[in-house]
Formats: C-alpha cells, sequence, structure tokens
C-alpha cells in the first residue's frame, strides 16, 4: 500500500532523512521508531503530501503520489502529532467536515460520524464543542478524524500523548480493527508497550535510515539480550566468568536465563556474598533492543529481585 | 471554481465565523452607531455645497459601510491563520481537497459576511437614517460586489504575505483605514489636503465611494460608472496576483487560537 524509497529531506543544510526505504502492507501496523529529530514526523508528512522531498519517491497504491495526489489523497488519512480539531466546532462538525471531504456523501458521513465515535467513545458528546472536552476525548477526536472515512493508509504520530488509561485503549482498539479491515497503518509512539499490544512489525529510524525493519518477536531476539548484575557494598567479590564493572559484578558473556545465572553465581561466592545489596535482572524487551540499534546507553528495565540484604 | 470540495471547506468556514459572530457584529454595529453623530456635519457639508435636501446619510452610511468593510478583512485571521494556531491546517491539506479547493473555500464565507455586512449596514441606514439613492441600485449592487471582491484579494494577499496573525491584521487595519480615509469614508475626498486627494486615487475606497456617490446623489447608472468599475478591477487583479504569487500552502503560519 505504501512504497517509499530512497527519501532524503535536509533543513537547511543538515540531512534528517538520508534515504528512506520503508513498505507497508495492507493490514500491517507497523511501528515507526526513532529518537527524538530522528525524522519520523518529517517521513510521516512527506508520505501524507505535506512536504516535498529532496529526492526519492513515495507510492500510495501502486500510484507516484506526488504526480497523482488527488488520487492517493483520498486514500489517507493523517492524526499529526500535535493536535488538530477545530475547538469552536461541535464533535459531529469536526467529524462531518473530514467525512466530508474524504469524499463521502451526506448519509454515508453520517454513518460514519456515529460509528466512529462510538468506537472511540465519544457518541454522547458528538454535539459538544470540541473544546469542552477533555485532553483525553480531544485525542480521541483527532485520532476519529484520520480515520473516519476507513483510509486505506493512515498515518497516526504518537495518537495516544496526553491520553488517558482508556482513551488511549479506546484508540489502539481502533487500530487493531482498521488493521483486520486491511489499511496500512504507520503508527509513532514512544510508548513502546503500543507496538507490543498491537503485535506491529518495527521500524526503527535511526541517522536518517531505516536500521531495522522486521517483526517485534525478531527484533526483540535478534538486539536485545537478557542480562544480570548482582550489586555489592564494599568490595565486589571475584568470580570466573564474571567480570567486576564499579559497584557490580556482570556475566563476561550474555546469558540466556538471567535468573538461573544470579542462583548460580550466588552459589559459587557463598559466603563472599556476604556485601550483596541487590541483583538486577533485565528481561529481552523492544525497550533494550531499541536502544541497542540506535546505539544509547542502556537503561536496565531492572527488577530488584533481592534488596538490601543487610549484613 | 467552486468545487465540491471548495464549497464543503467554505461552509466549516462560515460555521467557524459563525461561531465566533462578534468581530461581525462589531462591523455591522459601529458603523450606525458612529452615523449618529456624524450626520449633522455631513448633512451641512452637503447642503452647503448645493445638495438642498441632503440628509447627511448620503455620505456617512457609505462612508462608514466602507471604512469598517475594510476592518471585516481581518476575519482572514479566523479563515487562515487560526487553522495553524489549531493545528488543522496540515490535515486539512492532508485531505483530499486541493490547495484551490482550499483557498477558494477560505475566501468564499469572507465574501458573503463581507457582502452581507454591507447590505445590513445600507439597508439599516436607509431604515435609520433615511439614505436614499436617485440612480440605479443595480448599479449599486455592482459596485458593492466588485468593492467586496477587491476586499476579499486584499485579504487574501494579507493572509499570503505576512507569517503571522497579528502582522497581517495590524496591516490590514492601518492599510484598510488608511485606504478608507483616503477615499473619502470619513470625510468628502474632495475636502481632503491636495496631496491627499492625489494619492486617493491609489485607494480602492476612493473609486467606491466615488461612484456609490454619483449614484446616490446624481442619478448615475450602470453606464456612469465603468471607470470605477474598471479600477476596481484592476485592484481585484492586482491584490489576487500578489497573492497568488505569495501563497505557500507549506509555510508555517502563527495564528493565535
Amino acid at each position: 500500500m505504501l512504497e517509499i524509497r530512497d527519501l532524503a529531506k535536509a533543513y537547511g543544510g543538515r540531512p534528517v532523512l538520508r534515504g528512506v526505504d520503508l513498505d507497508v502492507g495492507a493490514g500491517e501496523i507497523v511501528g515507526l521508531l526513532g529518537p527524538n529529530g530522528a525524522g519520523k514526523s518529517t517521513l510521516i508528512s512527506i508520505a501524507a503530501g505535506l512536504r516535498r522531498a529532496d529526492r526519492g519517491s513515495v507510492r500510495i497504491a501502486g500510484r507516484d503520489a506526488t504526480r497523482h495526489r488527488a488520487q492517493t489523497a483520498r486514500l489517507i488519512g493523517l492524526a499529526p502529532q500535535d493536535l488538530g480539531i477545530y475547538p469552536t466546532l461541535t464533535v459531529r462538525q469536526n467529524l462531518m467536515f473530514f467525512a466530508r471531504l474524504a469524499g463521502l456523501g451526506p448519509s454515508a458521513a453520517r454513518r460514519q460520524v456515529n460509528s466512529t465515535a462510538e468506537a472511540l467513545g465519544l457518541a454522547d458528546r458528538l454535539n459538544h464543542r470540541a473544546d469542552t472536552l477533555s485532553g483525553g476525548q480531544k485525542r480521541r477526536l483527532h485520532t476519529a478524524m484520520a480515520v473516519l472515512h476507513r483510509p486505506k493508509l493512515v498515518f497516526l504520530d504518537e495518537p495516544t500523548v496526553g491520553a488517558d488509561v482508556a482513551s488511549r485503549a479506546g484508540i489502539l482498539d481502533v487500530v487493531r480493527q482498521l488493521a483486520a479491515e486491511g489499511t496500512a497503518v504507520v503508527y509513532t509512539t514512544h510508548y513502546l508497550t503500543e507496538l507490543e499490544h498491537l503485535g506491529a512489525t518495527i521500524a526503527v529510524l535511526h541517522a536518517g535510515r531505516i536500521a531495522v525493519r522486521a517483526p517485534l518477536a525478531e527484533v526483540i531476539a535478534r538486539f536485545s539480550a537478557a542480562g544480570v548484575a548482582l550489586r555489592f557494598t564494599g568490595e565486589v567479590p571475584h568470580l570466573p566468568g564474571w567480570r567486576v564493572d564499579g559497584e557490580r559484578l556482570v556475566p563476561e558473556a550474555p546469558v540466556a536465563d538471567p535468573v538461573a545465572a544470579a542462583a548460580q553465581a550466588l552459589v559459587a561466592l557463598g559466603t563472599r556474598a556476604g556485601g550483596l545489596a541487590g541483583v538486577e535482572i533485565v528481561r529481552p524487551s523492544l525497550e533494550s533492543a531499541y536502544l541497542a540499534i540506535t546505539g544509547q546507553t542502556a537503561v536496565a528495565q531492572t527488577e530488584e529481585v533481592v534488596d538490601a540484604l543487610a549484613a | 471554481m467552486l468545487s465540491r470540495r471548495s464549497l464543503i471547506v467554505a461552509g466549516t468556514g462560515a460555521r467557524l465565523l459563525l461561531a465566533d459572530p462578534a468581530p461581525m457584529i462589531v462591523t455591522i454595529v459601529l458603523p450606525l452607531l458612529f452615523g449618529a453623530f456624524l450626520l449633522p456635519s455631513s448633512r451641512a457639508q452637503l447642503q452647503q455645497s448645493g445638495i438642498v435636501n441632503a440628509t447627511g446619510a448620503e455620505h456617512v452610511v457609505p462612508g462608514l459601510a466602507v471604512l469598517f468593510a475594510f476592518l471585516g478583512v481581518s476575519l482572514v485571521g479566523t479563515l487562515f491563520f487560526r487553522e495553524h494556531a489549531w493545528g488543522t491546517w496540515d490535515r486539512l491539506r492532508a485531505s483530499s481537497a486541493s490547495t484551490a479547493d482550499i483557498f477558494v473555500g477560505k475566501l468564499l464565507p469572507l465574501y458573503v459576511c463581507l457582502l452581507a455586512q454591507l447590505a445590513v449596514v445600507f439597508t439599516a441606514g436607509a431604515v435609520m437614517y433615511g439614505y436614499r439613492v436617485t440612480g440605479s441600485l443595480l448599479a449599486l449592487a455592482v459596485v458593492l460586489a466588485l468593492f467586496v471582491a477587491v476586499l476579499v484579494a486584499f485579504g487574501a494577499m494579507l493572509a499570503a504575505v505576512f507569517r503571522t496573525m497579528d502582522q497581517a491584521i495590524v496591516i490590514g487595519n492601518v492599510g484598510g483605514m488608511a485606504m478608507a480615509g483616503l477615499g473619502g469614508a470619513l470625510a468628502p475626498a474632495s475636502t481632503l489636503p491636495a496631496w491627499a486627494q492625489a494619492a486617493a486615487h491609489a485607494s480602492p475606497a476612493y473609486w467606491t465611494l466615488d461612484a456609490i456617490e454619483d449614484i446616490t446623489l446624481h442619478r448615475a447608472g450602470l453606464a456612469d460608472v465603468t471607470t470605477a468599475l474598471a479600477v476596481l478591477a484592476g485592484f481585484l487583479v492586482l491584490f489576487s496576483v500578489v497573492a497568488l504569487a505569495r501563497f505557500r500552502a507549506e509555510e508555517t503560519k502563527v495564528g493565535t487560537t
């Protein structure tokens, strides 16, 4: 549904995208990750026809999106990163406007407005002005305006920012439903658990290119390793196969089972483990995989298994 | 020219203006209010110049209507710049509406609002202050319709040229007031200093009010105001060319919510 080839874009001489290749198929949810300033929003803006690339091409449903803008625009939905709703119009008026612009007739637009509002928990707010909505409701309206015409391709740029738990769940449900109906979804977020819940394919934008594009499980398996560290007060004992790292003892090689490795190390240390202050376990996760791919320092998502065993 | 999508954009633009009607109300109420204060001096001036049965409305009503119509141009703030502040401009651009659909759709409600404002002020001026025309009502309607088109093109130019809503409104208001004043909206152009009378020809308000004066006082019909109509058409082309040449849909504007 979406084919991006060799997309490049620079702002004031500073390259942001350096040759991005990305495909998104019908019914696929691609979670587009990258650090702040990586160019995710720029990539989406270009793909949605808001900005021109310096180089490269975007094809939507097999058509060049620049040359056939009128035909491709009606296939897409966009929820930009910043909230975009008309505050002085009612929820219904906001939704009807974009439904009609998408080409729906009046009665089809009314039906879609009602069903989308129902799906996103806005049915009882349809006749209320948008500026009277809560923050979470505004986010749901913002998302609804992008999806109510059932686009073939939808771009959701951090759709759950500022949303409450219920709003986030509602938005994710709608995204899953869209994909189930065959819509290609490009989804950016800094809440990585959302991508796990969506079962998304992961695409990591790093240094201006897609560094990795693979199913979620494969990304975790390839780039995230389990880890364990034994933290001590005072002198850190030595143990074969382990090395001293500051006040911690860490394995020299990656371990498959961090809990078992910690248990074996403690048995081997015996009484020398008297200064043990804590055991840190790092489980494989999308976060640690992402940090490894982007070369950032891993902030261990730790579970404090044993804490401050006082001597 | 008016595609289905531009009409849809126009419909929402009209709703946005109606949701915040205060600016429009001001441009209707204030000229009618000021009229009461300016009527006596205008009457005296017209009678002194030989219009023995003048009520003063012959100058006050058109003059104030034109003056406040220029202030109405600030509605481009709501129609263009606020879209950026609300975050809706990009999603509008990403929709099936083309840049032309959006541009035309945004300007259409402005045209309707300004035309309505003039119609209300002239009608109320007839009821409240006895404004009457000796010439052709059709000619009056054509002059006003073309004048409003010039104002809309002026507003489009402001939206295209300026990056912030504040800049556009300030320049629009100052420029508009200058054009209206030079054009004879506050005092007949013939009473202005010589330099101002010469400069007045560069104001669309001058040609509008000159044509309206002929229609109001000198029984003019459509054929008698063709020069004014031609000059106004020239202003329309000038402002439109600048607006179209300068307008960049992808340019980020700064508006207030």
